[in-house]
């Protein structure tokens, strides 16, 4: 039998008590606890970055964090980022360049590319290319990714 | 409303579910009451299986039970796309490594998962075959029983089919020089980012099967015949996949998760890890051997193939990949005399799939890198006895195939234009140019019903599946032309047998050009009926009237179509239905069944760097242009096309699969199977589309989503030549591996 | 996921009673990216996670005491990047570190769970090894020091008993810095496992310092104190024959996967001599 405990945490900016299995990873909590299942599974070994959401505003693979270390945390997942139905900048950039193409990595992208505008307003390429290595896309759409947080930067200026 | 659609960078129909976390992939489907499944495998690629002892695991609380080949019906259900060889789960022995001996079935994932290990399998651990070599041994075991085999010359052989394919005689033939060399191709993985899943529930006395499949109608007629089901009684659900890259065009699990809802009565999903996902399905690695012979100003006089694909334990497509890739060894050249030996060679190895470029990347990697060697002993440009060889537009390259569809020059023109073909490079860069051509489907048939609105809003209904290529946007930007709305007025409904009519499948890149005319068939046939009610709305002869592009030309007036269907209609509502149908016909006297539909053409150049002490590669600049026909959204296109490149580059540089010395893979999972990040991009990369509108979709569209895959290999192997003088004839282009060369040649 | 217990003491106390208690059958939490595919995969079946992340005592994670600069168990790989201590004094730990896996798993991976899971490839162990850094290891009947180069012994091996945690690792601020880099040798550019992971420091004495690693059981110090190496007059030619006998001890497996064991060895001395160009290049340019 799993061991339980109760935990609270932020996610998306509601803060949440309840009970979780002490040996569930935050992705499968997320996922199957929560019903958030933005966040997808994919390696489970920390190289895809698909199920990447940001902890306390760091990004971090999910798939390898026990839910319990996040006890106390703000949880920030995709579905966290757009505010009264409204998409925010970079999820409008990331439509209007065409990057999500199959879009099961996107989630995982556009925290890396969150967490990225967040420390650092106005990347360049290389700096995009860097923050987002730890995030496999198989469409390889990466240039318009990469193109969708630059123009979402540019925005961020006006 | 006039409006233009085609080349507009219409923004993805379900984009937005996509950047908001709010699309629903297989395993991310709430079904209620669900059981879990989890596989049981052995580590080993070949062995006999002495006893399954599920004991232990079914006291696991949380378990309901342990599924083995016993509790399946006799004989074992078999299925497959070609041949029916598959087992539902292993019998007997087990074949390849991973092939699934036991399926435990529970309350939750953990339960699922710690009986799994608790399964105990007695086996003997048989010598296992999976080089082309071994195979052909002719004292080699026999990989499949001849009871499972069509009958035939070679099924007391590992060989599962052999094709002689040709023209001209090639030993009459009077070459001033011949080359002749082995090239070959690893086996790599599809690595979708989205592992497979499959999820079946028992739905009154018939099955509802949830699948990341790319042929849902083909994942039905397979559920229906194993559990002997009439086609109406099984429903099959596709949620776009998260990536399919061919690998996931056929049933694979689906059958055993299907037997597991049934004996629950319950819903049980089976969800894949990505190492189960790399053990279920492969590309074809092979070894193919190329004589060329040309006269001495570069003209082909002849080229000879012996196509080796390493397939798996089961014949999947293995048979269709190596016969379709191998009848276009010889390329866009005109050659007088071509022969053509393929062989699908069978072995204890995953079972080969269709990968994106079915075949055509292995070959082409040959007669590519074979035309190099031979341009370079020429000493002619390796661009100019490219274009001195290819076919004009019109002209066959293939005698009785459809001829050169495209101003096939003016492509690779271009990707010379834009490497800047010619020109002085520093020392320790080089560049490689190469071409690529592969056939679209050569049968096909897509059903489309588009339903268009009381309030002008519109409905299209399509077999195909989204798998990122963006088949639901190109379907709505042809309604929404065809039918004078905004794209936003258009929903696409997809994957789901029980709503949408028969599409045969979604592959070599056909959706836009077969699902595409179907769609436009549809809204036809709406026009047509919409022409009825002008007619009768404003009293004159329907011959008078034509309906294109959402306007209705009346003799003296035009009317957006909108008006005449609101009017039409009338107080009572209701909506005009529109069926299309399109299909590519067979030629049964054709080797491959039927001639291409297109042709998916490509050139690829690009500029490299290497490392003189370490053999790193880097690609300075890639460029990729393809004959699209038309670009209906030239930002999928570009998506689609710059993927590729990626992808290519993958296969190039890094990309395989590594067996050990029984047969097990070593490299499964994401640590040691590595594909291009953000950070192994070419330093710059351009797409480019040739668009003469002469294709055969709607508007003259071609289909593209493979094009810049097909010759990546051999234009950076060629670079990598022209920069070193070191020759690689064994993907990948690792390190490792151009540094040997560049120490070998030296 | 298997099932296991959890605890969180918020004392190194509390955390080594757990230890005490639980032994072999007791894991340790800190970064968690190894330690949870361990768990997944089952490859231990602990009966208890001891999460450190809750002891106070071990924040801030990175702070200079008494002339060391101490890493605590929870100092992660992006904070080593970015600490501005770390780039002065010992710029080849950064390297090291900012080439651990990608950034969500810097964001995790802590330095002091690098070095005690014993992998030959670890990135960060080659860079303590040239700076002589030391790990320090709390008991219940004390603490005690150990130089990373006897505490490392061979793959998944350290010098570390079940009831015993290590606490912090720490590294001299000497008053004859070394000036060293760190490059490694992968697959591809984007984040790997590396073939070879390589550092070498000089210093003011002529004294260089080469660690290599992933080629080997586990990760080596060679010091060379001819001077010939970290002279920056000698030639190439003068060099290389030293530097060679510097990898004499490589002994790269012939079951790897990421590379075959004659590259590995041919490539050693084209990134010791690299690095040792960078160092050097980095020695002339302390005043």
């Amino acid at each position: 039998m799993n061991e339980m405990m109760q935990v609270e945490m932020t996610v998306n900016g509601r803060v949440r008590s309840f009970d979780v299995a002490v040996n569930h990873t935050l992705l499968e909590v997320l996922r199957d606890d929560i019903g958030l299942t933005g966040t997808k599974e994919c390696c489970v070994v920390g190289e895809c970055g698909a199920c990447t959401v940001l902890i306390d505003g760091v990004p971090m693979n999910s798939c390898l964090m026990l839910a319990v270390e996040a006890d106390g945390a703000d949880v920030l997942t995709v579905e966290g980022l757009a505010t009264d139905g409204h998409l925010d900048r970079l999820q409008q950039a990331f439509l209007e360049q065409g990057a999500a193409q199959c879009g099961f990595c996107i989630p995982g992208q556009l925290m890396s590319a969150h967490a990225l505008l967040q420390r650092n307003p106005h990347p360049t390429i290389d700096d995009i290319n860097e923050a987002l290595a730890g995030n496999l896309c198989r469409c390889a759409g990466y240039q318009q990714i990469s193109a969708a947080i630059m123009s979402s930067a540019e925005g961020a200026g006006r | 409303m006039k409006v233009d659609n085609i080349g507009a960078p219409a923004q993805r129909l379900g984009g937005i579910d996509r950047v908001t976390g709010h699309q629903r992939y297989v395993a991310d489907l709430p079904i209620a009451d669900t059981l879990h499944a989890k596989l049981v495998a052995l580590d080993c690629a070949h062995a006999r299986i002495l006893s399954i002892d599920t004991s232990v695991a079914e006291k696991v609380p949380g378990v309901v039970f342990v599924m083995t080949a016993d509790d399946l019906p006799t004989p074992m259900p078999r299925f497959g796309p070609q041949y029916q060889d598959r087992p539902v789960i292993a019998e007997g022995t087990t074949n390849y490594h991973g092939e699934p001996v036991a399926a435990v079935v529970a309350e939750t994932k953990d339960a699922a998962e710690e009986a799994a290990t608790l399964v105990k399998v007695e086996f003997e651990e048989l010598p296992a075959i999976f080089t082309v070599e071994a195979a052909l041994d002719p004292a080699a075991e026999l990989i499949q029983d001849p009871s499972i085999r069509r009958p035939g010359p070679f099924t007391e052989t590992n060989i599962l089919t052999e094709y002689h394919f040709g023209w001209g005689d090639v030993d009459a033939m009077d070459a001033d020089m011949v080359v002749e060399h082995t090239y070959a191709w690893p086996m790599q993985t599809h690595f979708a980012i989205e592992p497979h899943g499959y999820i079946a529930a028992p739905d009154g006395d018939g099955i509802i099967v949830w699948s990341s499949i790319q042929h849902p109608y083909q994942l039905q007629k397979t559920v229906a015949t194993v559990l002997g089901m009439p086609l109406s009684k099984v429903r099959v659900i596709a949620p776009d996949p998260g990536g399919g890259f061919g690998g996931k065009q056929h049933p694979k699990l689906e059958p055993l998760v299907a037997f597991m809802a049934m004996r629950a009565g319950r819903p049980v999903r089976l969800i894949l890890s990505l190492e189960e996902a790399f053990q279920g399905v492969r590309r074809a690695g092979t070894e193919v051997k190329v004589r060329m012979g040309l006269k001495s100003d570069g003209t082909l006089v002849f080229q000879d193939y012996v196509n080796r694909f390493l397939i798996g334990a089961y014949g999947d497509t293995g048979d269709r990949i190596s016969a379709k890739a191998s009848f276009l060894s010889a390329g866009p050249y005109r050659t007088p005399a071509v022969r053509i030996v393929s062989q699908a060679i069978l072995s204890h190895t995953t079972p080969t799939h269709p990968y994106r470029g079915f075949g055509i990347p292995q070959v082409t990697w040959a007669r590519e890198s074979c035309l190099d060697e031979a341009a370079i002993a020429l000493g002619i440009d390796r661009l100019e006895i490219r274009l001195h060889n290819l076919v004009r537009y019109g002209e066959e390259h293939v005698p009785g195939d459809t001829p050169a569809d495209g101003d096939w020059a003016q492509t690779v023109r271009k990707a010379a234009e834009e490497i800047h073909w010619g020109t002085p490079l520093p020392p320790g860069q080089g560049r490689g140019i190469a071409i690529g051509v592969k056939s679209g489907p050569t049968t096909g048939l897509s059903y489309a019903t588009v339903r268009f609105l009381a309030d002008a809003s519109v409905m299209v209904f399509s077999g195909t599946s989204d798998m990122g290529q963006g088949a639901r946007t190109i379907f709505a930007q042809i309604a929404a032309e065809e039918l004078g709305v905004s794209l936003d007025r258009v929903a696409v409904v997809m994957g789901d047998t029980a709503v949408v009519p028969y599409d045969q499948q979604t592959s070599a890149s056909r959706s836009s050009v077969l699902m595409g005319n179907a769609v436009l068939d549809a809204c036809r046939d709406i026009q047509r009926k919409i022409r009825a009610m002008a007619a009768r709305l404003h009293d004159v002869e329907e011959a008078e009237i034509t309906v294109d592009r959402g306007v209705v030309h009346l003799p003296d007036a035009e009317l957006p179509i909108v008006d005449v269907l609101k009017a039409g209609l009338g107080r009572m509502g209701g909506e005009v239905v529109g069926n299309g149908e399109a299909r590519k016909e067979a030629f049964p006297d054709h080797p491959l069944g039927g001639t291409a539909l297109f042709f998916e053409f490509n050139c690829t150049a690009c500029d490299v760097a290497v490392d003189p002490e370490t053999g790193e590669v880097t690609i300075l600049r890639h460029v990729t242009v393809g004959d699209v026909g038309l670009a209906l959204n030239p930002v999928q296109v570009t998506g689609q096309d710059e993927g590729a490149a990626i992808m290519g580059i993958g296969h190039a540089l890094m990309e395989h699969l590594i067996l050990d010395d029984k047969g097990r893979t070593r490299n499964l999972g994401a640590i040691d199977y590595r594909i291009p990040t953000s950070l192994d991009l070419p330093g710059e990369l351009h797409s480019f589309s040739i668009e003469n509108a002469d294709g055969p979709g709607p508007y003259g569209i071609k289909g593209i989503s493979e094009g810049s895959l097909l010759c990546t290999a051999p234009a950076v192997a060629g670079a990598v030549r022209d920069a070193t003088g070191a020759v690689v004839r064994r993907l990948p282009l690792s390190p490792e591996n151009v540094w040997r060369a560049m120490k070998e040649k030296t | 996921m298997q099932s296991f217990g959890y605890r969180r003491p918020g004392t190194i106390d509390e955390a080594l009673a757990l230890l005490q208690e639980h032994g072999d059958a007791a894991r340790v939490l800190a970064g968690g990216t190894d330690l949870v595919i361990e768990l997944r995969n089952r490859w231990r079946r602990p009966k208890i996670v001891i999460d450190l992340k809750r002891i106070e005592e071990l924040r801030p994670p990175i702070r200079e005491v008494e002339g060391r600069l101490v890493f605590t168990a929870l100092a992660v790989m992006s904070e080593i990047v970015a600490d501005e201590r770390v780039q002065l004094h010992f710029p080849a730990l950064a390297e090291a570190a900012d080439v651990v896996g990608s950034i969500q798993i810097r964001n995790r991976a802590t330095l002091a769970g690098n070095i005690c899971n014993g992998s030959p490839a670890a990135d960060t162990a080659p860079p303590l090894l040239v700076y002589g850094a030391e790990v320090v290891i709390a008991a219940k009947n004390g603490t005690r020091r150990v130089a990373v180069d006897d505490f490392i012994i061979g793959p998944g091996k350290v010098d570390l008993q079940p009831t015993e945690l290590v606490t912090s690792i720490e590294i001299p601020i000497s008053a004859t810095p070394i000036a060293a880099a760190y490059t490694r040798m992968t697959r591809r550019r984007g984040t790997d496992l590396a073939s070879i992971t390589l550092c070498c420091g000089v210093d003011a004495t002529g004294t260089t310092r080469l660690a290599y690693g992933s080629v080997g059981p586990r990760a080596l110090l060679v010091i060379d104190n001819s001077g010939v190496l970290a002279d920056p007059a000698a030639s190439d030619e003068a060099k290389a024959p030293v530097l060679a006998s510097m990898f004499s001890a490589a002994s790269p497996s012939p079951k790897s996967m990421r590379a075959g064991p004659e590259y590995r060895v041919a490539m050693l001395p084209v990134l010791g001599a690299r690095a040792l160009r960078t160092a050097i290049e980095r020695q002339t340019r302390v005043p």
